[in-house]
């Protein structure tokens, strides 16, 4: 077999494309996952990073509900470098309908989902951030996940299992003989390098873009894009995860996430041609600052990071009679039973949560397709990363009195933070020193993790996702990448694009000290280094 | 409200634009690389403390409290207010017994004064430095400050009746070092007051301030004597008097530090609360006169202590200063001594405490004036051990160039 | 307490106002809220393209020395800019090919100076560069620290130093008739300076680092200093808080520090900067000026405020205090009339004093010569 052949192609970096990578890999199979862009830049790295206890589709959707309960038990095992165990809260706003509350808590037990109703003065000690004026609560085991740790993650294992990963690569199309996909042609987008890859089966895990590869490939998924808008604030207002105990509807969750917290989020459908390229409106700011506001008051005062939206791949399920409609959130169709068309797979659907189980299932198809008898072993195994149950365990075991930048380089990596160069004192100086981001933290993820371009690196490290915006640490970070890779031109223009990322997140929120911020960013890089 | 109309945050964590001039402004930074930094320690931290406690750093021990962070800030973020309240609620091991003996100025005051001679004698002692030196880690090299034989409170109980007899009456923080250590300061003070017709009456019973007590995690103890003096302040200020100081590390923890770091509400008192030099200036500013001595003649250099750089006011006792006629006044540029009320007394800080005041050393021997001028009693102590100088508040300066019997 | 003039604001703008009325024998003071964005400062007063004796005095007196010749500046990511009145630091040149070789020195683990972009730009233009880190061991002190190897911590190991970093280059310097270094000298006076170019046999130029600006606190040092020698009263750390307004004239300002105690003049001058110094405040509504609630001149929609491309120029950063023609800040349309707007607070509403520094110093003394006219009178 040459170097150009696999058993299974992977079309998407985002986390189902990761999961499935390492499902295949573990399996034993051959795999090379393709991604036109980086790691989790899709619809993965664009949400809230919920790790849903499935309380919030217990009345609605049982089905889905219970898959994230287990899910959500089993990343906690598997994942413990990826989750913050934080709880969540459904409460009651005098507006609401407190009855609902009771048909929520039955719906969860039905589910398996613990659902504990609280004394409301009980909620408020628990989590002081909560609208006092609150009528009920029930305590749900929610939590928080980092959708780009996860990611990687995978991907890791997926390569430790033998699996090979390009990034910054599109599929330009399919190698088709009749009624058979053997394989893909693709470019480089950094190199320009095209190169053709084969496989026996490739699975379109593209996401929304999903759509368009399937269309690449002669069949039709009838997908349909809906943003969903969401708002960072600047630093945790809140422990524990807050949601709204009513039918789920708009800006009714607000996530602890790293540092800072996250409302969202809105749902609007969006033409195909927005899917690149979505920004936020002021009207869906003022919706998730007012609808915010009314679960934690103080959210209508606090700082506002960024603004960002993402773009979930709904699948129509009903236009294809003919699918095999898994469950109703996941979707995954084998093309030749679906449409006649062997050696494609489409997995779809679902959500951040049950990744784990799409891979699966999307890996059992191909297993089935390859006649590979192998059982999935993915629940049971922890991430790279995952080894220990906390960082404050792992940053004790690496070292002996961790520094800010190793604690918190323990909770983004988890044991895999023992790979970072402690040479001496100088790989521990801080690139980062919102998030406090190390030059060895930020060289490992370079040499390590595929980082090519910052917003590469603020994906694996959080540099520029604190507060400064990238305004300190981009510039510093462009300075360690040219050096890995030799092009200065390329990094000038690296740096632009980073710079112009983060600025659309600030705009729509461009008042008060993110102005103040951005004013001083546009200073700094214009006036004083003439960038 | 409209929603973010404005926004808030714990001492204005939120309003940090990480510009890192506080870094360039901090003393201990610039000796001590164990300590992070005020932009790290105070915004930066405080971001990821709210994450998780874990994040909480220790060498956060190293902050000197001196606020020069905080006044160099251009963003308005209260960075040393964000590190002592960090300080207080993440590190809940016990004080040291070397930290609560010196943070109970009060309560070592009240052991020392009967016994002064000794006590004075004992603390001098090169084996009493050592053995404190060996027992609880305060640095031998450090000279103590000599205690009183008599309290001021004592002097003052004596001259109650000829001090009720001014029509216009202030009350008076004098503090312990006024108390235990300095009764002449007090004494000073009465003597301007009186000569501009004010006379002056203590509070039913005043407590140690408790600056000490909050710089070394002792918050039970510094929240009851914060409480306790807010209640004596209030009744003073229901009696209608103004309430006059003349130590700027007091006035500081008084006014805003009981508020921002112990939960203390003292909005009722705050603004009535002032340092002695401010009520002086003001009173000469709206007609009052004093006569002063018509040879006097001193060369006077004035230093600006962190808490008073922090109030703002070092310009009143400036301008107090240059009023007085044969004085040759001279600014000393506005940097720390050092000695951060306990902090330059802890062996771990000895040698971080002298460098961080060799600057201001330095100078003063340049500009080699007759006085070091300065409004805080451990600047005070620091100044002259570590240069030979004698330093006054500029309120006695004043007492000694006023012409008593010619001022009305 | 009484002065000629209060000046809120205590930046590039409020120190050249006050140090003129100073010397005119006007008492002033200065409240300041913190440092000022001089310690952002590039070193260049931006569009001050000449060398107008008054301005150049008025710092060399202050121990500053300003020169300016028509042509470029090396900015630190290796770009070109137009020359403007500048700090003895920067270097001007006729042409951007600033020399045949250079070396570029930096330090081992300072991430503030960016070489290797420097050395693109001037390949760029037909200077040949090498880059050479120096390993100073006075220098790991600050190492220890992860966040301490900034520009001025190293500036304060340096201005020891320099006869070290000196000799180091001396021995690395081959054939270049150019050596470049970071802005890390002189944070107290220029004497490192001059004596690093007396002692290195080349062109030496100091480029631009990561803020902190060594040049830009040094510069506010000094010039708060002259302020001081000249009996200006310069009140760090507090804040204009409100202030009294009566018949169309100021007459007292309150700050956070002195409370009750008024700031009272004849003249005020309102130099807070722009939004960074929160001489403008924002809110999803408006764009307003805090201490006296005067008129911003400001788009109404806030979808207008923004050019979504960062690099753009930027709607907001135009919009500034309005202002009549001896730059009288406005109130519901009416001038207060001895209330001055300068600096960064006019944004660019006033085109025809320019921008950055050069908007700061032409209009500091523009008020300051209507405060002497009209004190005069």
């Amino acid at each position: 077999m040459s170097n150009q052949e696999y058993d299974v192609i992977i079309i998407g970096g985002g986390i189902t494309g990761a999961g499935t990578m390492r499902d295949c890999a573990m399996r034993g199979l051959k795999t090379l996952l393709i991604e036109r862009s980086d790691i989790a830049t899709g619809a993965t790295g664009r949400n809230h990073g919920l790790l849903h206890s499935g309380a919030r589709y217990a009345v609605n959707d049982p089905e889905s509900a219970e898959e994230c309960i287990k899910e959500n038990m089993i990343l906690r095992r598997i994942a413990s470098h990826c989750v913050d165990e934080t709880d969540g809260l459904f409460i009651t706003l005098p507006e609401d309908d407190l009855a609902y509350q009771q048909t929520f808590v039955e719906a969860c037990r039905k589910a398996g989902i613990s659902a504990e109703v609280i004394d409301p003065e009980l909620a408020k000690r628990l989590e002081p951030s909560v609208n006092p004026d609150i009528t009920g609560a029930v305590r749900v085991p929610d939590g928080s996940v980092d959708p780009f740790r996860l990611c990687a993650a995978n991907m890791l294992d997926g390569k430790l299992h033998g699996g090979q990963v390009r990034l910054h690569t599109t599929v330009t199309g399919f190698i088709k003989e009749s009624d058979t996909i053997r394989g893909v042609h693709t470019r480089n987008l950094v190199t320009g390098e095209e190169r053709d890859f084969y496989a026996p089966v490739t699975v379109n895990a593209g996401g929304i873009w999903g759509h368009d590869i399937a269309e690449m490939a002669g069949v039709h998924v009838g997908m349909y894009p809906a943003k969903g808008a969401l708002l960072v604030f600047a630093h945790r207002v809140n422990n524990m995860v807050i949601n709204r105990c009513r039918k789920p509807s708009n800006a009714d969750i607000l996530v602890p996430g790293d540092t800072v917290c996250i409302i969202g989020t809105t749902s609007t459908r969006i033409p195909f041609e927005e899917c690149d390229n979505v920004s936020v409106t002021p009207d869906e700011v003022n919706l998730l600052i007012t609808e915010g506001a009314k679960m934690t008051p103080s959210l209508s005062s606090t700082r506002i990071l960024r603004a960002y939206a993402g773009v979930r791949p709904l699948v129509s399920a009903d236009d294809d009679p003919s699918g095999r409609n898994i469950s109703r959130g996941i979707v995954c169709l084998d093309h030749e039973e679906r449409d006649g068309l062997k050696g494609f797979i489409t997995i779809t659907g679902g959500k951040l949560m049950t990744y784990r189980l799409m891979a699966e299932i999307a890996t059992d198809a191909i297993c089935r397709k390859l006649a590979v008898d192998k059982q999935c072993q993915t629940a049971e195994t922890p991430l790279p990363g995952s080894e220990e149950s906390s960082y404050e365990a792992v940053a004790r075991k690496i070292w002996e009195k961790p520094s800010m930048a190793q604690k918190a380089a323990a909770a983004r990596m988890g044991t895999r933070a023992s790979r970072i160069r402690t040479r001496d004192t100088l790989d521990e100086a801080l690139i980062c020193e919102c998030e406090e981001v190390s030059v060895g933290e930020v060289i490992n993820a370079i040499e390590r993790l595929d980082a090519s371009t910052l917003t590469d690196l603020r994906r694996r490290t959080r540099i520029g996702m604190g507060t400064c915006q990238g305004e300190f640490c981009a510039c510093r970070a462009a300075g360690l990448l040219a050096k890995s890779h030799g092009c200065i031109e390329k990094e000038r223009e690296d740096l632009k694009e980073f710079l112009q990322e983060r600025w659309k997140g600030n705009f729509p929120i461009g008042w008060g000290d993110t102005l103040r911020e951005a004013e001083y960013t546009q200073w700094v890089y214009k006036h004083v280094l003439g960038l | 409200m409209k929603l973010q109309e404005y926004t808030s945050s714990t001492h204005n964590f939120e309003e940090c634009m990480k510009c890192t001039v506080c870094t360039a402004y901090c003393p201990v930074l610039q000796v001590n690389p164990l300590y992070p930094g005020p932009k790290q320690a105070g915004p930066d931290g405080e971001r990821l403390r709210l994450k998780d406690p874990f994040f909480f750093n220790y060498a956060l021990k190293y902050c000197l409290n001196c606020k020069r962070c905080e006044v160099a800030c251009p963003s308005g973020v209260k960075v040393a207010d964000l590190i002592q309240a960090a300080r207080i609620k993440y590190d809940t091991s016990p004080p040291k017994w070397r930290d609560r003996l010196l943070a109970s100025t009060d309560f070592m005051g009240s052991l020392a004064r009967p016994v002064a001679p000794i006590a004075n004698a004992v603390t001098g002692l090169g084996v009493t430095r050592t053995m404190m030196d060996a027992m609880f880690k305060i640095d031998h090299r450090r000279t103590f400050p000599k205690y009183s034989p008599y309290s001021f409170e004592f002097w003052m109980g004596r001259h109650e009746k000829e001090q009720a007899a001014f029509g216009e009456q202030v009350a008076y923080f004098h503090g312990c070092y006024v108390n235990y250590n300095y009764p002449r300061l007090g004494k000073d003070l009465v003597k301007v007051l009186n000569a501009l017709g004010v006379g002056v009456q203590l509070l039913d019973k005043e407590k140690c301030c408790g600056i000490a007590m909050i710089t070394n995690r002792m918050t039970k103890e510094a929240t009851r004597n914060a409480k306790h003096n807010v209640s004596e302040l209030s009744k003073a200020v229901d009696k209608g008097l103004m309430v006059l100081t003349t130590s700027s590390s007091c006035t500081l923890t008084l006014r805003d530090e009981y508020p921002s770091l112990l939960g203390v509400d003292n909005s009722s008192v705050r603004d009535f609360v002032i340092m002695a030099s401010r009520y002086i200036y003001e009173r000469l500013e709206k007609g009052a006169a004093l006569r002063f001595k018509p040879d006097y003649h001193k060369k006077v250099a004035y230093h600006t202590p962190c808490h008073m750089e922090k109030l703002g006011w070092g310009v009143f006792s400036e301008k107090l200063l240059r009023m007085i006629p044969g004085v040759e006044f001279t600014m000393l540029d506005s940097a720390c001594c050092g000695i951060a009320g306990t902090y330059g007394f802890k062996r771990e800080n000895y040698e971080a405490s002298q460098a961080i005041g060799q600057p201001l050393f330095d100078q003063i021997k340049a500009v080699n004036p007759d006085v070091v001028a300065c409004d805080c009693e451990t600047c005070k102590w620091q100044i002259e051990m570590s240069t030979g100088y004698t330093v006054m508040n500029p309120i006695s300066i004043l007492a000694e160039a006023i012409d008593n019997n010619k001022t009305e | 307490m009484k002065f000629n003039t209060v000046i809120i604001g205590g930046g590039l703008a409020g120190l050249t106002a006050g140090i003129s009325l100073q010397k005119a024998g006007c008492s002033t003071a200065i409240i300041s809220t913190g440092q000022n964005a001089l310690h952002f400062f590039s070193g260049t007063l931006e569009s001050m393209e000449d060398a107008p004796q008054r301005v150049t005095d008025l710092f060399a007196e202050a121990g500053i020395a300003l020169h300016y010749t028509p042509g470029v500046r090396l900015m630190p990511m290796g770009t070109f800019k137009k020359a403007a009145l500048s700090l003895e630091d920067i270097s001007l040149f006729p042409e951007t090919k600033i020399g045949q070789k250079a070396l570029i020195v930096s330090f081992t683990g300072y991430h503030d100076f960016f070489c290797s972009f420097l050395a693109e730009g001037l390949e760029k233009q037909g200077v040949q560069c090498r880059i050479k880190l120096l390993n100073l061991p006075e220098l790991e002190q600050l190492e220890k620290s992860p966040s301490e190897m900034r520009s001025v911590q190293i500036a304060r190991t340096m201005d020891r130093i320099w006869e070290t970093v000196v000799r180091e280059i001396r021995i690395l310097l081959r054939d270049e008739d150019t050596v470049i270094l970071p802005q890390v000298f002189g944070l107290r006076d220029t004497s490192v300076l001059s004596r690093i170019r007396q002692g290195i046999p080349a062109q030496v130029v100091f480029t631009g680092t990561l803020p902190p600006s060594v040049p830009g606190i040094r510069t506010q040092i000094l010039l708060k200093r002259r302020y001081e020698l000249l009996g200006g009263t310069y009140l760090m750390g507090d804040e204009a808080t409100g202030a009294h307004v009566y018949d169309g004239a100021v007459h007292s300002i309150v700050t956070h520090n002195l409370g009750n105690h008024f700031l009272e003049a004849d003249n005020f001058i309102l130099s807070t900067g722009a939004f960074f110094s929160k001489g403008l405040k924002s809110n999803p509504f408006e764009i307003s000026e805090p201490v006296f609630g005067l008129d911003v001149e400001q788009a109404g929609d806030r979808s207008d405020w923004y050019n979504p491309e960062f690099m753009r120029e930027q709607p907001y950063m135009k919009y500034g205090v309005a202002t009549d023609s001896s730059l009288h800040a406005l109130k519901g349309g009416e001038p207060i009339k001895n209330l001055y707007a300068i600096g960064s607070i006019l944004g660019e509403t006033r085109p025809e004093l320019g921008t950055g520094g050069g908007l700061a110093i032409r209009s500091a003394l523009a008020a300051a010569d209507e405060i002497l006219k009209n004190t005069k009178e």
